[in-house]
């Protein structure tokens, strides 16, 4: 059934901010009423007076009442977002689109690929994952950054390493020598050579930068995964969020609607994909 | 009903002024002062207006009266309640598309729906047609015979009524009430049945050049090149979307001042640079000529899928609004002769 308005926007307030990287950030809001989602589902983050932009919760559906916003500063919108203050007033529409199906992945053994930002929807799904781990076989995370620096979350490794049935790798592309780094150094996709790979009907969840996706996709397609199972989180410019605005478009499918979470064999037939 | 197309049109100013039936406005083709031009645009009627219910299509797309160039969606903008005559076959069968889109089950476009809903809509039949006119290649019909309120065939200096819809009656009823209506002798349907085909051929004629199958799926399949050749008069202006009677691409913006979220949508064309650039410069049609291409992919192939229609209504418009003179009839026609290209 179709909302009354649906750009109506709930106004949240900001209570912390942490700083992940240079260019990377995690609001933490709450809202004036709870605004309940589904892990991969995103929102439309407005700052007043300036504009508006898509973007997937970083924190698990299981919470309603605050929500974590991981955002790279990256183009005008951002750049103001970078800008905002602990308690500052600001508004989310949505949520819009579809999500991880992690109900049906019960009792499987689940892959998660998040490259820079990338992370940020990941974890919603990973965080989401944990609430629930005992019904799963197990999670393998495989993060990726560019160096030390960009990679998010640094304070919630140790603590997700300790939790049973969880794998978590980790990768940057390059070490600069002012920084430091005792973990893996290669391109993210090389860090499926490290891991046991269970392709065989498990969900394999793809999320970054584009080229990563595709590079991401056509080795786990070597790695015989297959195209039904790996879901790929398809970001375009989702300016309304409901169908009606037509930027996102891939072909026949709206991002927005018919995404962003996708299986490769729904859209590989359709034309620039990763641009 | 048949009614004096004269008393007709004292009856529509009338209908302005004294606001009967609770209708605020009155919204006609009339002709441009000064221009030298036989086309219309649609204008609010006053007792200056040379008012111009036959012809063919107006300049401006009806969907520019439902789905302005810019509105405000948060708080929605209200409707008013108003009355357009003189709407075409092709702006009204663009109504199933745009209808599809904005008032679907998942989501509604309030202000769409709200002027959708406080209108009342008059066609008439077609009865001379434009150099661009090209309904009759995507099935469509110089006149309406579905989905309006009232629809009028011009006769011998008369119309003849046929209501379509609930408000179709209210509207005879005021009609009723305000002027002198007659009873058809009963020769009337046939003789606009004959005025109907005799324009269908016409344009039928006009068009046979640009004949071509109905296997839009082609479209995607034509060779690049060919796209990149037929670009090359386009120069991204996007004045082709804007005039289309089923485009609908927008963008919304932010303009809260005060405590209430305020959103606004303009339009916006996949013919333009940033269209679908996302933050960060990535974009997936940065060439003209994929932008062009989308358009046509968009149109026959995209919206085919999306709503099992076509996003073409055969108007015209974006023939006659062409900066490049790109003739979209052979664009399409070319594009969908070229041999299969391996993919």
């Amino acid at each position: 059934m179709a909302q009354a308005n649906p750009y109506e926007v709930i106004a949240v307030e900001i209570y912390e901010i942490i700083e992940e990287s240079p260019t990377i950030r995690t609001l933490r809001v709450k809202p004036e009423k709870p605004i309940p989602f589904k892990t991969g589902q995103f929102i439309e983050l407005t700052i007043p007076n300036i504009g508006e932009g898509p973007f997937t919760p970083s924190s698990s559906h299981s919470i309603s009442d605050k929500m974590d916003i991981t955002i790279m500063k990256t183009g005008f919108v951002t750049e103001y977002i970078h800008k905002t203050k602990v308690g500052d007033r600001i508004g989310i529409r949505g949520p819009y689109g579809t999500h991880y199906p992690i109900d049906e992945w019960r009792g499987k053994d689940v892959l998660i690929m998040g490259g820079g930002v990338g992370m940020a929807p990941t974890r919603s799904l990973f965080t989401s994952l944990l609430h629930d781990i005992d019904n799963y076989n197990s999670i393998t995370f495989l993060a990726g950054a560019r160096t030390p620096n960009d990679m998010i979350y640094k304070q919630h490794i140790q603590g997700w390493r300790e939790i049973d049935k969880v794998n978590f790798l980790r990768s940057v592309d390059r070490v600069p020598e002012v920084e430091e780094w005792s973990e893996e150094v290669c391109l993210i996709t090389k860090l499926l050579d490290k891991i046991n790979i269970n392709p065989k009907d498990n969900p394999v969840v793809v999320c970054g930068p584009p080229i990563m996706m595709k590079f991401g996709t056509l080795d786990l397609l070597k790695y015989g995964y297959a195209e039904k199972d790996i879901y790929l989180s398809m970001e375009k410019k989702m300016y309304c969020g409901i169908g009606h605005c037509r930027h996102c478009v891939i072909g026949k499918y709206y991002a927005c609607k018919d995404g962003p979470v996708f299986t490769y064999d729904k859209i590989l037939n359709e034309e620039n994909i990763w641009e | 009903m048949i009614v004096k197309a004269e008393d007709f049109i004292s009856f529509l100013i009338k209908y302005q002024k004294e606001s009967l039936g609770g209708f605020q406005q009155v919204i006609v083709p009339g002709k441009l002062k000064n221009v030298e031009t036989d086309q219309q645009l649609f204008t609010e009627i006053s007792d200056k207006t040379d008012v111009v219910l036959d012809s063919y299509r107006t300049i401006d797309p009806l969907r520019a009266l439902f789905y302005f160039s810019r509105e405000t969606l948060l708080p929605a903008d209200k409707a008013k309640k108003r009355l357009i005559v003189g709407a075409k076959g092709c702006d009204m069968a663009a109504f199933q598309v745009l209808d599809k889109a904005l008032i679907n089950e998942d989501f509604i476009d309030p202000v769409y729906q709200a002027w959708r809903e406080q209108t009342t809509i008059i066609s008439t039949d077609c009865t001379e047609i434009g150099d661009s006119c090209h309904c009759v290649l995507v099935k469509g019909k110089p006149y309406t015979d579905q989905n309006y309120d009232m629809n009028l065939s011009a006769i011998n200096g008369n119309y003849l009524i046929t209501v379509g819809s609930k408000k179709g009656e209210e509207l005879l009823k005021i009609m009723k009430d305000t002027i002198s209506l007659a009873q058809p002798h009963g020769n009337e349907k046939e003789t606009i049945k004959k005025n109907r085909k005799a324009i269908e051929e016409k344009l039928k004629q006009q068009n046979s050049k640009y004949i071509r199958s109905e296997e839009y799926g082609n479209l995607r399949k034509s060779d690049i090149e060919g796209w990149i050749e037929d670009s090359k008069q386009c120069i991204g202006c996007g004045g082709c979307t804007n005039i289309c009677p089923t485009c609908y691409c927008i963008i919304i913006d932010d303009e809260t001042t005060g405590k209430e979220f305020v959103k606004v949508r303009s339009y916006d064309s996949c013919q333009l640079h940033g269209y679908a650039k996302v933050a960060g410069g990535d974009s997936p049609r940065p060439k003209m000529y994929q932008r062009f291409r989308n358009r046509y992919l968009c149109k026959f192939d995209y919206m085919k899928s999306n709503f099992d229609l076509i996003g073409c209504t055969g108007c015209g418009r974006c023939i006659d609004v062409c900066a490049g003179e790109i003739e979209f009839r052979e664009v399409v026609q070319k594009n969908m002769q070229l041999p299969k290209v391996q993919e």
